[in-house]
């Protein structure tokens, strides 16, 4: 039947935040894009469900890179210049930092979160300071450069702080600081949303981390991340993109070493000039590739030279209290019994019991997201996949359920409240679940580790020579912006980027 | 290593990049497809599969009992005593899919040789053209497709009480009968305590497999409501006083049963002042008149409209009555619809209403926020009051 036109400028292969977002960019070009989702609705993990009557967000805590609606950070002025229009909720505070010995909270502003951190340390002001700023003149390099590449004298010229900072791990940056340990403890809780110990993670996605989360503060769609995904998704089908759902792509077909469409698990064979793919390289060159022997070694030698980084674990409960009645104060906690960000990386290999632990309490930037008399709260740890490969189909829901146990028991006990005393409803999300989903490889939802083996700056550096089969572009968190919601968006703009340019390249 | 003279080092872009290189430089060429967090995904939900009829036998005078194993007998994906499988019925020109409570447990599933699920279903009073149809003409070889392991209907250990209570009706024993096999079996960690109410005490669904496996943590209580002067046991309705009798005081009430069961038990509930945590009901089903909800157009109840399904670039125009939903619609036109609970909860079967005006289930709205905003709609429990077009995915 005629289900899809005889050929399409671009195929999107995955219709989550990456992919709607290069779907948008380039239908905003004026281009014919395809998106082949394999769930029945937008988003990802940037997604929401319903249980009991009430919906759950899945997995936003906090995206990064929106701003104030006066002051736009890129995503936010992305979302804005599409004309997706989100109904953003800032969430009032950085974190609270639960701590051996540290109770606090920090608000986002450069200024504001040193104040803070002075107030617990004192002494500490102009330190902190000089570090906040330090990472929010790479950040706006980074940004600048990412869009305005320039030669080397230029950039130095131009970037210093941020040629001079490239070679370094986030822990040198640190120590050249000499703070004290406490004040090193409050400036480290946000590592684990980039995912690698501070001895291999370069400063440069530290200062971005910081200078984003600290420097302009995150954001929640009103109802959802399903608010954001439909609605990029809405928009992008106004501008008159085809969004197909339930449509799982098995093959990339290349010919003469170019992409040339893809074939459905269902039979269809799709064509188009283009192809951008959510899905992760390693499944792309070990598995999708039509022929197989399309796949220069140099891929697979690629993929297997990178570490995978992290994947999720999540209990979320709809609580039949408040979160006033129950003590919980903060949007979002970061509790731990170390702030030895390596130690951390360390133990999220295995299977638990997990220390480093994220709360969130939606209720808190947002009153109206459960019923009245209810609140939200959702208990996280990112593991990486290395523990979770182990688990077998008999052993998962021993297991799932074990993990699921040792974290309620862990913030209870924070708490001072049995919170198993007053579930109303509990899901709990784990790796094989993401995997279900979503398809992503081994359940990995950061992509590829942030390492100074696999730094952002060597990814933008070598990104030509990566370029392996022509005219297939890759979009999500394996690719140069790393992990994260607003990242996605990022690496989605960026491979369409690369296909406009590709295409206005081969029309000369 | 401490580098304190990292403000003069202009280096870095050029080392990381190195470092990069020789890192692919020494990775193996040779291809790694392990993906084993995404095959044990795959194991648990590899969607629908092709099974096999290995058995059909009476669970009472009005129902049936069937067994579905794959074809080669090999270990079928893990579920949740309580949750339910959806069957494919390939009838006429149409592919009706139907969800079912699994009667069978879970270990029963997982068994080294001929695993199996079953499903036990009633004979209709007239209104069921499937439950019919299991009843009289499915036969041991016949071949489905069904995908096993849906919907929320399980115990959680991590919130549900030690004690459970179970209010069944009819065949909504079945979930039940699932949770008693696995306690039985040692797997599944509570006490149960099915109160169970038939009409008569020779048409009770699966007396006899069930009382084979009474015990200190397993107990049936038959409650019947028809006039038997003979029956010792409870008589009557799953009364507050009755549930009471049989609770601990920390209990967790689980109902499954026919629709006019779920308005009573609301009631009855409520007099015992349980706390909201502790009461699960099984998703309602599709209604059987919608035209008795509050709110439904009266003056459409005999209109039939039409249909344009979009799929892809693809258009289909049908006939659609008022009183059916969106999925009815599509089945009988034989344009395939993924449906899971056909109760407007899980979502299988979400739908763009391009335009046109439907009326949508107030028992069966389990839709998100977004998706209200942007006309979607769980087709399963939407019904079309005027000419309506939709897109649904391309099955």
């Amino acid at each position: 039947m005629d289900f899809y036109k005889d050929h399409y400028d671009v195929i999107v292969i995955g219709g989550a935040l990456a992919g709607l977002s290069a779907a948008l960019m380039l239908a905003d070009k004026g281009k014919d894009v395809l998106v082949l989702e394999r769930h029945n609705l937008p988003g990802g993990i940037a997604t929401s469900f319903v249980r009991g009557g009430i919906e759950i967000e899945a997995a936003l805590h906090e995206m990064m890179s929106i701003g104030d609606k006066d002051n736009r950070l890129k995503v936010g002025k992305f979302f804005d210049d599409m004309g997706v229009d989100i109904d953003w909720l800032k969430v009032p505070e950085c974190y609270h930092a639960a701590l051996p010995g540290l109770e606090v909270t920090l608000h986002p502003g450069l200024e504001t979160f040193a104040h803070e951190v002075d107030a617990v340390v004192p002494g500490t002001y102009d330190k902190v300071l000089r570090l906040l700023n330090l990472c929010n003149t790479v950040f706006d390099s980074v940004n600048e450069l990412s869009i305005h590449p320039m030669s080397k004298p230029m950039m130095l010229l131009k970037h210093e702080a941020f040629v001079k900072t490239a070679g370094y791990s986030t822990q040198e940056v640190l120590d050249t600081f000499d703070l004290p340990q406490k004040a090193l403890d409050l400036l480290a809780p946000y590592w684990i949303y980039v995912g690698t110990g501070f001895r291999e993670l370069p400063f440069t996605i530290y200062s971005v981390l910081m200078a984003d989360y600290v420097g302009y503060g995150s954001f929640i769609p009103r109802k959802f991340s399903h608010e954001m995904s439909l609605k990029m998704a809405e928009r992008a089908e106004a501008m008159g993109v085809q969004i197909e759902y339930r449509q799982h792509v098995d093959k990339i077909l290349v010919r003469d070493g170019k992409a040339y469409g893809v074939r459905t698990a269902r039979g269809d064979e799709i064509h188009a000039d283009y192809v951008i793919c959510s899905a992760y390289p390693n499944k792309v060159y070990t598995d999708m590739i039509e022929p197989a022997d399309a796949v220069p070694a140099g891929a697979i030698k690629m993929v297997n030279g990178r570490r995978l980084s992290l994947t999720a674990f999540s209990v979320i409960l709809i609580l039949d209290k408040t979160a006033e009645e129950l003590g919980i104060r903060d949007y979002s906690v970061f509790h731990g019994t170390t702030m030895d960000t390596d130690a951390c990386y360390d133990e999220l290999k295995g299977l638990g019991p997990y220390h480093y632990i994220t709360c969130i309490c939606h209720n808190l930037a947002n009153p109206d997201a459960t019923p009245e008399g209810t609140c939200s709260y959702s208990i996280t740890t990112l593991p990486r996949p290395d523990g979770w490969k182990t688990v077998s189909a008999d052993d998962y829901d021993r297991v799932k359920h074990d993990v699921a146990k040792q974290l309620i028991d862990t913030m209870s006990e924070y708490l001072g409240v049995d919170l198993l005393e007053h579930v109303l409803e509990i899901v709990i999300e784990t790796p094989m679940t993401i995997a279900h989903y979503t398809g992503m490889w081994n359940g990995c939802i950061y992509g590829y580790a942030h390492t100074m083996e696999d730094h952002i700056i060597a990814r933008l550096q070598t990104a030509e020579a990566e370029h392996f089969i022509d005219h297939l572009e890759f979009s999500g968190a394996h690719q140069i912006s790393g992990d994260g919601m607003g990242p996605a968006v990022t690496n989605g703009r960026k491979a369409a980027k690369n296909v406009l340019d590709t295409m206005a390249k081969e029309a000369n | 290593m401490k580098v304190k003279g990292f403000l003069k080092d202009v280096g870095g872009a050029s080392r990381v990049t190195k470092a990069r290189l020789a890192a692919f430089e020494n990775a193996s060429a040779a291809p790694v497809r392990l993906d084993p967090i995404g095959a044990v995904a795959r194991e648990w939900h590899p969607g629908k599969l092709d099974l096999v009829v290995t058995d059909v036998r009476p669970a009472s005078r009005t129902t049936t009992t069937v067994r579905f194993e794959r074809p080669d007998g090999g270990k079928l994906p893990p579920f949740y005593a309580g949750q339910f499988m959806v069957v494919d019925f390939p009838i006429g020109e149409s592919l009706l899919s139907r969800p079912y409570s699994i009667s069978s447990a879970p270990y029963q599933a997982r068994l080294a040789e001929h695993a199996f699920v079953e499903i036990t279903v009633r004979r209709s009073k007239g209104d069921g053209l499937i439950c019919d149809y299991i009843n009289d003409a499915v036969k041991v070889g016949d071949t489905f497709r069904g995908m096993i392991g849906c919907g929320q209907f399980y115990y959680e250990p991590l919130r549900d009480a030690k004690h459970v209570v179970a209010l069944a009706g009819g065949v909504g024993i079945t979930p039940f009968a699932s949770m008693a096999r696995e306690i039985a079996n040692g797997t599944l960690d509570f006490d149960l305590t099915i109160l169970y109410g038939s009409v008569s005490s020779d048409d009770i669904t699966l007396r006899n497999e069930l009382e084979q496996l009474h015990s200190d943590r397993l107990h049936i209580v038959h409650v019947l409501s028809g006039d038997e002067p003979d029956w010792p046991g409870e008589r009557g309705f799953l009364t507050a006083e009755l549930i009471k009798k049989y609770s601990a005081p920390d209990t967790t009430y689980f109902i499954c049963g026919p629709q006019v069961m779920y308005q009573f038990l609301r009631e009855e509930l409520k007099k015992l002042d349980i706390p909201q945590r502790r009461v699960r009901f099984e998703v309602f089903g599709q209604a059987k008149d919608i035209t008795a909800f509050e709110g439904f157009p009266q003056e459409n109840r005999d209109k039939t409209f039409q249909l344009t399904v979009m799929r892809g670039l693809h258009k289909d125009v049908i006939p659609a009555m008022a009183t059916e939903s969106l999925v009815v619609a599509l089945e009988r036109a034989g344009i395939r619809i993924e449906t899971g609970c056909r109760s407007g909860e899980c979502g299988f079967c979400r739908t763009k209403v391009l335009a046109g005006n439907v009326y949508i289930c107030p028992e069966n709205d389990g839709r998100r926020a977004a998706d209200r905003d942007f006309g979607y709609v769980h087709a399963c429990a939407a019904y079309p009051q005027s000419d309506v077009t939709i897109k649904i995915p391309i099955e």
